[in-house]
């Protein structure tokens, strides 16, 4: 699967350096986009696999489990990337919520049995993301420019590379068993499943209030990711003036 | 067993302490009381909710009470010419007046959208950032009673320079709703030559489609 995302990230840099030759626009080149004809054309891409693979299969995960069930397995995978947290909360430095990581992964992979319950958040340790992408950027990384990445959806190079290291240092990843692709896909899909099964609703609204669909995705893509960042700590005093 | 000898020092810090205590005790209903923004907030967005979830409204009813409501607490002159961006400067007078008139009924349409979602929700001020004299982020959390989920943070942003508290901008999240609508509406003008009658009819046209039930 690692060899897969690298694959995919590559063909994406392949995508966009045959684009590079299309001058961008002022306007994209001033909201650091200048890949943005690619950009859109992979949104629309991204949108037909949406529709006509992943929205199905999602209504089917709606029908055949219930709510209890899809809380269960959204917990599951969010046990699964604990390590990775683990290891990305140590390279940012911060050592209090790499200690909730792993007594979140400590409790939840027992008590919780394999990570399907949470009890860590019941007695006060909830759950947080962190990726290397973030880790990145607190080490001083530049985005860089705005992508769309196949499959993937909003990206730049900073949360790729990200995304390609986090696929690496996953230590359910390192396993080299027989199955280890089956393992890795049904991974990969439920949580697609599980992330699309929680936006669903967003992102229709998101589509509905737009005027311009792709750059609203664009703004939310950056503004999630640097609250995400900041591990929501205020930054009031970075606003624009009105 | 401790000599009473002993005891008399802790039971000096806590005279002491107690003495410093009590004014501080005395003085909480002062501390607590909020700045402008915070009380604006307060009072007003909780009535927002209240609008959204009033079923003894009509659609109608609801859709006006809500905007009304809206658009006296909302600087919302302020907020459209920021989201033309750099456009505000070259597009005429006229259309920047139009402009102004039909991203008021939209911002109607897509605040009711937005807070529709949020009705069996009660919001809870939290506390304020000043950024300047007049500006203010206000934060809050909207607790779900019915849910085990952790509240959403919802920010507001005050400005009181016009000698009212007014909300310019609105973050869930940490997602503020003013620049991404900036971000839309400059790219969506960039691909129409700058042309601002164009935006006007498209924010038209998604007004009326808000307005309808989904």
């Amino acid at each position: 699967m690692a060899k897969l995302k690298g694959l995919v990230v590559g063909l994406c840099g392949l995508v966009l350096a045959g684009c590079a030759t299309t001058p961008p626009s002022a306007e994209a080149l001033a909201a650091n986009d200048p890949y943005e004809q690619t950009n859109r054309e992979m949104l629309r891409l991204n949108g037909k696999i949406d529709r006509y693979f992943v929205i199905p299969t999602v209504g089917l995960y709606f029908l055949v489990l219930p709510e209890g069930g899809r809380r269960g397995v959204h917990n599951f995978l969010g046990n699964l990337a604990l390590p990775t947290i683990f290891v990305n909360d140590m390279l940012q430095g911060e050592v209090s919520r790499a200690g909730k990581s792993m007594w979140r992964l400590v409790l939840n992979s027992t008590i919780g049995i394999a990570g399907f319950w949470d009890p860590a958040a019941k007695i006060g340790i909830p759950g947080h993301g962190e990726d290397f992408g973030q880790t990145l950027a607190v080490w001083g990384v530049e985005e860089g420019p705005y992508l769309v990445l196949p499959f993937f959806g909003p990206s730049n190079p900073r949360d790729a590379t990200g995304l390609a290291v986090d696929t690496a240092i996953d230590p359910t990843n390192q396993i080299h068993i027989k199955q280890h692709l089956w393992w890795a896909g049904a991974r990969e899909y439920f949580t697609l499943l599980d992330l699309r099964s929680q936006t669903y609703q967003t992102v229709q609204g998101i589509q509905r209030n737009s005027v311009d669909y792709y750059s609203s995705l664009r703004n939310f893509y950056r503004q999630f990711r640097n609250e995400q960042i900041r591990n929501g700590r205020k930054q009031a005093l970075d606003l624009p003036d009105f | 067993m401790r000599p009473l000898t002993d005891m008399a020092p802790t039971r000096r810090a806590l005279l002491s302490a107690t003495m410093f205590v009590l004014p501080l005790l005395a003085a909480g209903p002062a501390a607590a009381a909020t700045n402008p923004a915070e009380s604006f907030v307060n009072d007003n967005i909780q009535k927002g909710l209240d609008i959204l979830r009033d079923k003894k409204l009509n659609t109608v009813q609801r859709r006006d009470q809500f905007e009304t409501l809206l658009l006296g607490l909302v600087d919302v002159r302020r907020i459209a010419l920021f989201t033309l961006g750099q456009y505000r400067r070259s597009a005429p007078p006229e259309d920047i007046e139009a402009f102004v008139n039909a991203f008021k009924n939209y911002a109607a349409a897509a605040y009711q959208s937005y807070f529709s979602k949020y009705t069996n929700q009660t919001l809870k001020v939290t506390g304020s950032t000043q950024r300047t004299p007049t500006d203010f982020i206000v934060q809050t959390l909207l607790v779900d009673p019915s849910t085990s989920q952790p509240p959403a943070e919802v920010d507001f942003r005050v400005r009181t320079d016009t000698g009212k508290p007014v909300l310019v901008d609105v973050a869930y999240q940490g997602i503020w709703l003013s620049l991404e609508q900036r971000d839309q509406f400059v790219a969506f003008l960039g691909q129409n030559n700058g042309n601002v009658r164009t935006l006007i009819a498209h924010l038209s046209e998604l007004a009326v489609n808000l307005g309808k039930p989904t």
